[in-house]
């Protein structure tokens, strides 16, 4: 083995055995991966809350019903979650009413509704947190074993010569290590991110869910 | 009708980038900010020149060590006698030299008479009395020795807030006392205050001399004797260091005689930095004067 005294970044990743190559090459793949969904579901979450605020202040400074449907529905490529929960109860709420249907019916269907959609949107949400999870928790241990198959040729390499000195191994543990390296930096931030995301999907999925209850209370009055 | 599948994926390409832009981050730090032993050290250029000699390099003379002690003693010793002496013996050799120039009573006898006869009139005398204070009290000891009364209107016009001074003749007796006990007090609690302080100066020169023994000890470790070199020579280094005792500047006090010797130490003095530092911090100093005798 080879003793080299360059032990750059690049050196280090040069010389790595084929395998240590495939496990660095997997773990950079899946760093990059997850900080693309890091950042798409930071927009995404990001907007989705936007939105639902905007939504929630005009719904609750006392605007006509009729004409909030009328915007949700024109401007569909631009709403929030909230709003299109809204969207939904009402159209069933409308329907139902012009067929006359009682008013539990009238009721309930539009919290059936409004549920299923309230359904679908957090699926949204949640798309792709689970990929940031298993990154998360994996690719420390992919790291660790390109580190372990890369300790063991240097180890190996180092039963060949006579004289054993800590300079026949340290180059080939540094080669190894630069991968549990980048298994942490993949990991870190995919962690990271997880735990916000799922924080601010749940706290964003009760607000939507006191809004079903709320507009539902509404509806109900409206029959009276 | 699902309303999700005409929704616009909000960011795509910019997370895209946004990856990619972390990612060459990431990879710009690791290439160019770590650099593991990739350089060997840069060879030092050194121009060999013939050394100066060694006395030419005298340093001036700013040890701690000396300054630090001098002060403590030479002080104290000087407060001790000055404040007692004084007092005593100003009133004393004073009407000593007086009966000689007798002549001086017959000039002012208005002022003595007035103490003397009448009680009445002391209020009078107050005013007078304290304006020639300075001068006066000479010729009001003179009387003193013919006549045993007049040792006490002396003191009476320096204490003489009171009216009445004959009164104050057993007070002032009383106050004279008083002092001497207060000044004896005094001086014991200056005694034990030196003994305290001896002791503690004693106490650190001993520090001292282990913080110092404690460099000779690595200097001694790392010098590497010159051939043909014989006796006790002892050279003094001043050295600066800094707080972590990593040496500065090093100036020869004092050559041991051979400028190879001398080199020798330097090199042994730079090659211990940092040097040890001292148990108690308080001993630190940032120049240091240390005598070394390396064949010892």
């Amino acid at each position: 083995m080879p003793i080299t005294q360059d032990l750059s970044i690049l050196s280090l990743i040069a010389e790595a055995s084929l395998l240590v190559k495939l496990v660095m090459a997997l773990l950079a793949g899946l760093s990059f991966m997850s900080w693309y969904w890091i950042f798409r579901k930071w927009f995404s979450i990001g907007s989705a809350r936007r939105k639902s605020m905007d939504f929630e202040r005009s719904f609750w400074s006392g605007g006509d019903l009729n004409a909030l449907y009328q915007s949700a529905g024109n401007d569909r490529h631009n709403t929030g979650p909230m709003e299109r929960i809204f969207e939904s109860g009402y159209r069933e709420f409308s329907k139902l009413h012009a067929k006359k249907a009682d008013h539990a019916t009238v009721v309930d269907g539009a919290r059936r509704a409004m549920r299923a959609t309230y359904q679908r949107e957090v699926d949204e949400l949640e798309a792709h947190l689970a990929f940031l999870a298993s990154v998360g928790s994996v690719s420390p241990y992919v790291g660790l074993f390109g580190t372990v198959w890369g300790i063991m040729n240097a180890f190996r390499g180092l039963s060949n010569v006579t004289s054993a000195t800590l300079a026949h191994v340290a180059p080939g543990i540094a080669e190894a290590l630069v991968a549990t390296a980048i298994g942490l930096f993949a990991a870190i931030p995919a962690v990271v991110a997880y735990n916000r995301f799922a924080h601010d999907i749940d706290r964003l999925s009760i607000r939507l869910e006191s809004f079903m209850e709320e507009f539902s209370n509404i509806l109900q009055r409206q029959l009276r | 009708m699902n309303p999700l599948q005409d929704r616009p994926e909000p960011g795509k390409r910019i997370s895209f980038v946004l990856a990619a832009l972390v990612h060459l981050a990431l990879a710009a730090f690791l290439f160019l900010g770590v650099r593991w032993q990739s350089e060997p050290p840069a060879a030092v250029q050194v121009a060999l020149v013939a050394a100066p000699p060694a006395p030419v390099r005298v340093a001036p003379p700013s040890p701690k060590p000396e300054p630090v002690p001098e002060p403590k003693p030479e002080p104290k010793p000087e407060p001790k006698p000055e404040p007692k002496p004084e007092p005593k013996p100003e009133p004393k050799p004073e009407p000593k030299p007086e009966p000689q120039p007798k002549p001086p009573e017959i000039k002012i006898p208005e002022k003595k008479p007035e103490p003397k006869k009448p009680e009445p009139k002391k209020p009078e005398p107050k005013p007078e009395p304290k304006k020639p204070e300075p001068k006066k009290p000479e010729p009001k000891p003179e009387p003193k020795k013919p006549e045993p009364k007049k040792p006490e209107p002396k003191p009476e016009p320096k204490p003489a807030p009171k009216p009445e001074p004959k009164v104050d003749r057993s007070k002032q007796i009383e106050d004279n006392r008083m002092q001497e006990l207060l000044a004896m007090d005094a001086q014991r609690a200056r005694e034990s205050e030196l003994l305290k302080q001896e002791m503690q100066s004693a106490a650190r020169a001993g520090a001292l001399d282990a913080y110092q023994n404690a460099i000779r000890q690595r200097v001694r470790q790392n010098i590497v004797l010159p051939p043909g070199v014989s006796g006790n020579p002892e050279a003094t280094f001043i050295v600066d260091q800094l707080p972590d005792g990593t040496v500065m500047e090093l100036r020869l006090k004092k050559s041991t005689g051979s400028t190879a010797l001398d080199e020798a130490i330097e090199r042994a003095i730079r090659k211990s930095s940092p040097l040890p530092l001292p148990t108690d911090k308080a001993l630190f100093a940032r120049t240091l004067e240390l005598k070394f005798r390396p064949l010892e």
